[in-house]
């Protein structure tokens, strides 16, 4: 059974730390709010098809020839945005998920042992497998939340000032409905998993961040370098990366539920 | 006899080749208040963290209630308070926000029980504010409330009384043994502030560079480790020898300090004494705590 009252006081502890409020507020603002706001306004601004040259005419139709047979249809300008908007804009959107869940998960278990209340944890009658997955879900809901926020302000922003170019609403496609639905939720509780891990075993912050820098950026980097040529290659492929990560989550979390070694953890403390 | 509460046979445990302890017996009765004492380094904390299963011993066998701390560690925790020497509380939430965390962890049903302790411990104007702003006595006397919210059969306390000032000390202490006369709870009070723990404990465990060197009640160690007893009388009475019924004594102004055998002799020489002179006042110097710790200390270094 996992402890509502430690999902409660991680989210409460959250809440009330300034660095990680700040985190997962600037975060979203500058990949969810910034970035569409400048795409789109650049666009209703500036006239892009002059300013694009025949090199990048020719890239277009190369991606176009590739899509769907009403985006051959669009002028040059709409096209841009289009790409932009769904083959571009996915991957800077998923470091909002990734750097959220990254920060929330590595202060986990780190966070209690630099206060020195890990002892108090772990002198309280909850077993270490409950432990691990309460603080599990703990850092998972904050990064869930603050991408579905973020989803929702990028959809609103990217709709009200698409329309004029577009006469219609050109967001969410199915590609994004399936990385908020799939693909997000997957990569959060792969972040937050290694990252609790990290946590568990190092003693600062500053180790927990520095290992997560070498370890779990290079493999996130080269999720999200592949998701523009994903959304270009379609929904099932998002579907089977969502289903890899998955089955990968799914080992770990096995992994995780079999913990059950209290002195191991105790020892690795700051005393 | 009451059959023992904690049994500790022959424990080891050591760091990085570092021992820290080394064949300890320890036994405590249910109900005892037990003084684990000893200087800093002696390995009370570890001890104490062994007991609790959070730490594993490399030897030696450990019984609390019938239960082994590795293998049955949430049942000893369930029933087990502890404050720790850091007193391990969330400082961003405020005190009510922590006693109602660790209820819930503890699963505490009693919905008054956190505005009952904070009462207790007089922290109830202070209930809303962070823990974080809290002085060192009030997060003792909240960390005492938080590992009696679940009300334990069993208390461990690391220094409970650090940090708190004269008031807060009587506070604690005063609340302690009328906890343990109430409740019956078994303590163990880790401390070296002796004076302190004297008229609160029933009986006291030496533990010196990891090992428990002696236990037991105060009135058995002394008969053990004192041989000469000094008693000071404050008394009219000036002899003109240097002994005064084949006692030896020292004079500090109007009091004699005298060196005797045994307790027996105290009356023999007052009643001599009040046949010719006026006795005020009559203490007995070294049979406190303190006394008896460095006689314990000094025999077993010796050794």
């Amino acid at each position: 059974m996992v402890s509502k009252a430690i999902i409660r006081k991680d989210i409460i502890d959250i809440t009330r730390s300034k660095t990680l409020l700040t985190t997962l507020i600037v975060i979203p603002i500058v990949f969810s709010v910034f970035f569409p706001l400048l795409i789109m306004g650049s666009a209703l601004l500036f006239d892009i098809e002059k300013v694009t040259g025949s090199d990048l005419n020719m890239m277009l139709d190369k991606f176009v020839s590739v899509m769907d047979s009403s985006v051959a249809a669009y002028s040059v300008e709409q096209q841009i945005v289009y790409i932009f908007i769904n083959y571009l804009l996915p991957t800077f959107f998923l470091l909002v998920p990734i750097i959220t869940a990254m920060t929330v998960a590595a202060n986990s278990f780190v966070g209690e042992k630099e206060r020195r209340t890990l002892e108090s944890l772990l002198l309280s009658p909850i077993s270490i497998k409950d432990l691990y997955l309460s603080k599990i879900i703990a850092s998972i809901i904050p990064p869930l939340f603050v991408s579905i926020i973020s989803f929702v302000i990028s959809g609103v922003i990217i709709n009200a000032l698409g329309y004029p170019i577009f006469s219609t609403l050109i967001f969410p496609s199915t590609n994004w409905i399936v990385l908020i639905c799939c693909l997000s939720p997957m990569i959060i509780l792969l972040v937050v998993l290694v990252n609790i891990l990290i946590s568990s075993k190092v003693k600062t912050y500053q180790e927990a961040q520095n290992i997560a820098g070498v370890v779990v950026l290079p493999i996130v980097a080269l999720i999200i370098g592949q998701i523009s040529g994903l959304f270009l290659l379609g929904v099932e492929l998002i579907l089977i990366l969502s289903g890899v990560l998955l089955v990968i989550n799914f080992v770990i979390l096995y992994r995780i539920s079999k913990f059950n070694d209290r002195p191991d953890l105790f020892e690795k403390q700051i005393h | 006899m009451e059959a023992n509460f904690i049994h500790v046979n022959n424990l080891y445990k050591s760091f990085d080749q570092q021992a820290v302890l080394q064949n300890v017996n320890f036994h405590v009765k249910k109900g005892e208040i037990i003084g684990l004492i000893g200087p800093n380094g002696a390995g009370k904390t570890t001890f104490i963290r062994i007991l609790n299963g959070v730490i594993k011993s490399d030897k030696g066998t450990i019984q609390i209630n019938g239960l082994d701390p590795l293998k049955d560690g949430d049942d000893i925790r369930k029933m087990s308070g502890i404050v720790t020497e850091s007193a391990g509380l969330y400082h961003q939430m405020s005190g009510e926000e922590n006693l109602h965390f660790f209820s819930e962890l503890y699963g505490v049903k009693n919905k008054n029980r956190v505005i009952e302790l904070l009462l207790l411990f007089d922290l109830i104007d202070h209930k809303d504010k962070k823990v974080g702003k809290y002085s060192t006595g009030m997060k003792k006397r909240l960390a005492l409330a938080k590992a009696l919210l679940h009300k334990p059969e069993i208390l461990f306390l690391d220094e409970p009384t650090n940090g708190l000032d004269p008031d807060g000390i009587k506070l604690v202490l005063s609340y302690l043994k009328k906890y343990n006369e109430e409740t019956g709870t078994t303590m163990i009070i880790c401390s070296h502030v002796l004076h302190q723990l004297e008229n609160v404990c029933q009986s006291f465990a030496f533990i010196d560079h990891g090992t428990i060197v002696e236990q037991g009640a105060l009135a058995s160690l002394e008969e053990k480790y004192i041989d000469v007893l000094k008693v000071e009388i404050e008394t009219t009475l000036k002899p003109s020898t240097p002994e005064y019924l084949g006692y030896k004594y020292s004079s500090v102004g109007n009091k004699l300090i005298f060196d005797l055998p045994s307790k027996q002799v105290i009356s023999i020489l007052l009643n001599e004494i009040l046949k010719t002179n006026e006795v005020f006042s009559v203490t007995t110097l070294n049979t406190d705590l303190e006394s008896i710790y460095f006689k314990v200390r000094g025999a077993h270094n010796g050794k």
